[in-house]
């Protein structure tokens, strides 16, 4: 569901957060562009495009001065030349491209290893927000749209420039006024229209970003929402409100066209100018005897080849104001991490998580979780229940850190959470949607803990509930999982996680959900193993399956943020009307399942 | 993938003038570089060869200015409309896949293709534009300018026209053949690239879990590693890729380096004017840029038409049939369901719907209640069994009545009420009265009390701005309100507490006074209470299938 006027995930949020000025400089400097390499990508590409420009100014005067009808032996140079232009261009051009994409390549790995450095030493809490967004799976195709200015914008631009001023040196040294002519032609072709082409763009964009976000919210709901809206006989208004939006659009796309239309036309004019003032200034000075008739030809019909460098740059101009976008979202992400922050040094005394008032949320928005007292210890089995939506999650994120409290305190051994070094090293938090990466059942289980040897994977594997599951892997724990587990089911994926949080090394477990998508007498079973034979560690568990709690120290029920009764299973059980309703509910199903 | 689809002529009617327009400007556009190649040579070999001054040419040169001038305004109009009919076009196609997939129901949109429309309506289609902008047009030149440009040539030049035909078809010939021969190295390199590049992805991803294991210091290492192997993939495959590239650049340029070479060599001889070689020497390169243009747009357009065949395909499934006949009043019939089955979720189902009864559909999930839901509303038809409507003495099974007539008296509230944006009264609806009554039946007269704007709150698409409970609230009451003799409520209980869930049960009460049939989709025992008939919907592979009808 999306508000008009909020931007759905990902889409058009380019045009409507203005970025500032300097953006694209600052990420295009993350890529620390090897200098050398770019100027070789330069001058290949100016010499490939210098042979066209070379190869028309050669013909040209191979023409002219054939048509005087000199002994043929004479043109002998300007033939050969002319084919061995004809070949340089597509040979130098061939070398450049693998040139130029090598820098942006090397460029766009030195940005990732730099995104990946200043995110795990960052701000947690700049992480957490980038997991609930889309913005890591974006990551990639941003970091890409970076390395496109290089290739796509700087580079040609660089080429165009070296390009211009040689063609025009070498144009004034037959006849200056041709030469003149021709930067004016060029600079018009190269600055003019591309600059006139990146404002129409914007124009489209900014005018636009409203209906594209409407439009999308309004196809988006449409398919969401098709039953309902069919029901309710609004699909027809809905479609009224899509065709509005996509007018909105259109219109928008009408003021920026103009802008990109005359970008265009100057473009194609600029090389007929060129042409026409070498004819204008040539032909007088010809007759004045000043130029050579044969040059003549060579002043004219050089321009017409030489714009080619010029005429990629209005889409240049366009495709550097795009990755403006991706450019800002990197550097946000860079500056939500901040600097490194600092290890603490305080080691805490012992491993007890004690929460005191705490209130959790998440910035910015209302408080989800309040006024929560909590002890954990080694020996302690807590199970924290309520409805979908109650800040269960948030709450097991602020116990382990990586949300910073709203309110109140989490101490660890009586140190501030956030003054403790590694944290992790004492509270492994186990998320809901912990990450599978793609690579072995094993390795994926040393995430935990490094030397974990695979008879210690098979039987953390075993515990979870996974041994059968195990038993029919083709290449046991050495084989590949797809990427972010694609290849498990939800209840797989799920013990997976929860058999590598066995395997952590820390003391305090606080794990969420462990046992959903797995049939109710599994999920049973796995948490009150883990609730009673784990009494070395303590163990905070988030879970909707109420029937093994009894095996809990204590159980919290949450219901709209706030503790709505708390004890034992049987105090639960005895006094709060609702958990009793739940926990029958829960009976009857399974015994109607069964 | 082809140049250019009928279908999408068909499906996008903004498309058909933009087609045509530019057709005719390419036809505008050889004629003005034939003419300014003609001008061109005609005013330079003059001044080279007679040593013609300004004043004598100068006819040619003002007619070579005006031709200069109307190709600028020809680029003008071309892009001047192209961007407008590529915006027109994709919103047309954008607009017609999403009715067609909306009418298709929400099943076939959770399954198969369904899920990958969304993603095609707000963003693949977009990829249509450069298709529309860059791609078309020079298409169409290449059909324009290049025959034309090569005629004039062979008029002017038979030897020169003869390099250029000879050359012409090994274009794409050559580019097939590198295609080919490279095929198998460069889909292995975009495989190894692929992997590459998401395993960097697979880390960065991954990083909150390695943090929360406190082992994200590792890794940067192997992004570096990950990053220079997928740098030497990619370049591996880039490498091939030019080939084409550099074919193509080089089967152009040399050829007209040969026609320049050629036409020099026949000038010595004097077998041929200076004026034409001049002319032939700038067509030349004119033959050749359609397609390399062509060439060079192609990978940008191929997106855009990949969207374009899915939205096609989209469209060409077909929708279910609507029926013909009015739908009964519903206030005075009763609604049979009768041995409906979906796959086997539920299995041979059988339920009554009678005015002024509260029937709730109640098993384990997963067993079929939301799919017996889409039947019971003529959604989804099944795959066995059927729903008849019986009025008075008349019966009429719901397939053949139109839908419309059937929905106008149905209310229907989904787990996830669908709220329209506007103020809470407009969406509430009502006269004042009957709206405060039902207001404090619902327990939404508590909550427009603790809003400060109370009734004229604005809520947003999807009712933002409330809670889950308050939302819920919100759709009770005007389900309350509304007339419609049949009303649905699928789980209403589901996010609401104690409190919440006595509304609901207050609310049901009220509806089945009025006379309203009631169908409920229950979990809890309390709900149920409030039922007249209890049906168990399960799925096939349960023993047996409880039709537990308690009588009131």
């Amino acid at each position: 569901m999306t508000v008009p006027g909020e931007v759905p995930d990902g889409l058009h949020d380019d045009a409507r957060s203005a970025t500032p000025r300097g953006t694209l400089r600052r990420a295009v400097a993350l890529l620390d562009v090897d200098r050398r390499r770019a100027v070789q990508a330069v001058a290949l590409g100016t010499a490939a495009l210098g042979c066209a420009v070379a190869l028309a100014a050669v013909a040209a005067w191979l023409i002219a001065r054939a048509s005087q009808m000199p002994p043929v032996l004479t043109l002998s140079v300007a033939t050969v030349a002319v084919r061995a232009f004809g070949i340089g261009r597509g040979v130098l051009r061939y070398c450049e491209r693998l040139v130029s994409h090598d820098v942006a390549l090397r460029g766009m790995t030195t940005l990732r290893t730099m995104l990946y450095a200043r995110l795990s030493v960052g701000q947690p809490a700049a992480l957490m927000a980038v997991r609930r967004g889309d913005l890591l799976t974006r990551v990639g195709a941003d970091v890409d749209a970076v390395g496109d200015v290089v290739v796509r914008g700087l580079l040609p631009a660089a080429v165009a420039a070296a390009l211009g001023v040689g063609t025009t040196v070498a144009m004034s040294l037959f006849w200056p006024p041709a030469g003149l002519a021709l930067a004016a032609c060029l600079v018009l072709a190269g600055v003019v229209a591309p600059a006139l082409a990146a404002a129409g763009s914007r124009t489209t964009e900014r005018e636009a970003a409203e209906g594209r976000a409407r439009s999308s919210a309004t196809a988006l709901g449409l398919l969401d929402d098709a039953g309902p809206l069919a029901v309710a006989g609004r699909t027809a208004i809905e479609l009224d409100v899509l065709r509005a939006a996509d007018r909105s659009v259109a219109a928008a796309t009408d003021r920026g066209a103009p802008s990109a239309a005359l970008a265009a036309a100057l473009g194609q004019a600029a090389v007929g100018l060129a042409v026409l003032a070498a004819l204008l200034t040539g032909v007088p000075a010809v007759t004045a005897g000043r130029l050579a008739p044969v040059e003549l030809a060579v002043i004219v019909l050089t321009p017409l080849a030489a714009f080619e460098a010029a005429a990629l740059l209005p889409a240049a101009a366009v495709q550097v104001h795009r990755s403006r976008a991706a450019a800002a979202r990197i550097l946000a992400l860079l500056d939500a991490a901040g600097p490194e922050v600092p290890v603490p040094g305080l080691t805490p005394a012992e491993p007890v998580l004690v929460a005191r008032d705490l209130v959790a949320g998440w910035d910015g928005a209302a408080p989800v979780v309040r006024d929560l007292d909590l002890d954990v210890r080694p020996g302690s089995a807590v199970a924290v229940v309520g409805p979908s939506g109650t800040g269960k999650t948030t709450l097991l994120l602020t116990l382990a850190g990586l949300l910073p409290a709203g309110g109140g305190s989490v101490r660890l051994g009586g140190t501030d959470l956030h003054e403790v070094a590694r944290p992790a090293a004492s509270v492994v938090h186990v998320a809901e949607d912990g990450y599978v990466f793609g690579t072995t059942v094993l390795e994926n289980l040393r995430v935990a803990r490094g030397d974990v040897t695979p008879d210690e994977a098979a039987d953390a594997l075993a515990h979870a509930g996974l041994g059968t599951w195990l038993a029919g892997l083709p290449e046991g724990v050495e084989t590949l999982l797809g990427p972010d587990g694609r290849t498990l089911s939800g209840g797989e994926r799920r013990r997976l996680l929860l058999a590598r949080a066995l395997l952590a090394p820390a003391p305090l477990l606080l794990v969420d959900e462990p046992a959903e998508h797995v049939d109710p007498t599994t999920a049973d079973e796995l948490v009150r193993r883990l609730l009673t034979e784990h009494r070395d560690r303590g163990v905070v568990v988030v879970t909707h399956r109420l029937t093994p709690l009894a095996a809990a120290d204590e159980v919290i029920r949450l219901d709209g943020g706030r503790v709505a009764a708390r004890g034992t299973h049987a105090d639960l059980v005895a006094r709060d009307a609702r958990y009793r309703d739940d926990l029958a509910q829960e009976r009857t199903q399974q015994t109607e399942d069964a | 993938m082809r140049p250019l689809d009928p279908r999408l002529l068909r499906h996008a009617h903004a498309a058909r003038g933009y087609v045509a327009l530019t057709a005719a400007l390419g036809i505008v556009t050889a004629a003005l570089v034939v003419g300014q190649a003609v001008l061109l040579a005609h005013a330079l070999g003059r001044a080279v060869h007679d040593g013609a001054d300004l004043a004598t040419i100068a006819p040619l040169v003002g007619w070579l200015a005006v031709v200069v001038a109307l190709r600028a305004a020809t680029t003008y109009v071309q892009e001047r409309f192209a961007h407008r009919a590529a915006t027109r076009a994709v919103a047309e196609l954008r607009e017609a896949v999403v009715a067609h997939a909306a009418a298709l129901g929400p099943r076939w949109l959770a399954g198969g293709e369904g899920p990958g429309v969304a993603t095609l309506a707000t963003r693949g289609l977009d990829d249509l534009e450069p298709y529309f902008v860059r791609y078309l047009p020079q298409l169409l030149l290449a059909a324009t300018v290049t025959p034309a440009t090569l005629l004039v040539v062979l008029g002017l030049d038979w030897v020169s026209a003869a390099i250029l035909v000879v050359v012409l078809p090994l274009v794409p010939i050559f580019m097939w053949l590198v295609g080919r021969l490279t095929q198998g190295r460069s889909e292995r390199g975009l495989a190894t690239m692929r992997r590459l590049g998401s395993q960097t992805l697979d880390l960065l991803a991954g990083l909150p879990t390695l943090r929360a294991f406190g082992r994200e210091r590792g890794p940067a290492s192997r992004v570096q590693a990950l990053g220079d192997a997928h740098r030497r993939a990619t370049m591996g495959t880039l490498r091939i890729a030019f080939l084409s590239g550099m074919v193509l650049e080089l089967l152009t340029t040399l050829s007209v380096a040969l026609v320049a070479v050629g036409i020099g060599l026949r000038l010595v001889e004097g077998e041929l004017s200076l004026v034409t070689g001049l002319a032939v020497l700038v067509l030349a390169p004119e033959v050749f840029n359609p397609l390399r243009q062509v060439g060079a747009q192609f990978h940008a357009a191929s997106d855009g038409v990949a969207a374009a065949e899915q939205a096609f395909a989209i469209l060409d499934v077909p929708l279910r049939p609507d029926g013909t006949r009015v739908a009964p009043d519903l206030a005075s019939s009763t609604i049979e369901l009768r041995g409906v089955s979906v796959g086997r979720t539920p299995y041979r189902l059988d339920a009554v719907v009678r005015p002024g009864r509260v029937l709730a559909l109640t098993g384990p999930s997963g067993g079929g209640k939301s799919t017996a839901v889409d039947v019971l509303l003529g959604l989804l038809a099944p795959d066995e069994g059927g729903v008849v409507l019986h009025a008075d003495d008349d019966r009429i099974a719901l397939a053949d009545v139109t839908r419309a007539t059937y929905w106008a008296q149905v209310t229907w509230l989904p787990q996830r009420p669908v709220l329209e944006p506007g103020t809470l009264l407009e969406v509430v609806g009502g006269a004042d009265d009957a709206r405060a009554a039902a207001a404090e039946v619902t327990g939404l007269d508590a909550v427009v009390d603790g809003l400060p704007d109370g009734w004229a709150t604005t809520l947003g698409r999807g009712g933002d701005g409330l809670s889950v409970g308050q939302r819920q609230r919100v759709a009770l009451t005007r389900a309350l309100l509304s007339p419609a003799p049949l009303v649905v409520l699928d789980e209403p209980t589901a996010h609401l507490d104690a409190a919440g869930e006595r509304v609901v049960l207050e609310t049901v009460r009220a509806m089945r006074a009025a006379g309203r049939a009631v169908v409920l989709v229950a979990h809890r025992a309390s709900l149920l209470a409030c039922a007249d008939d209890v049906v168990v919907v399960a799925p096939a592979d349960l023993p047996h299938q409880a039709h537990a009808e308690v009588g009131r």
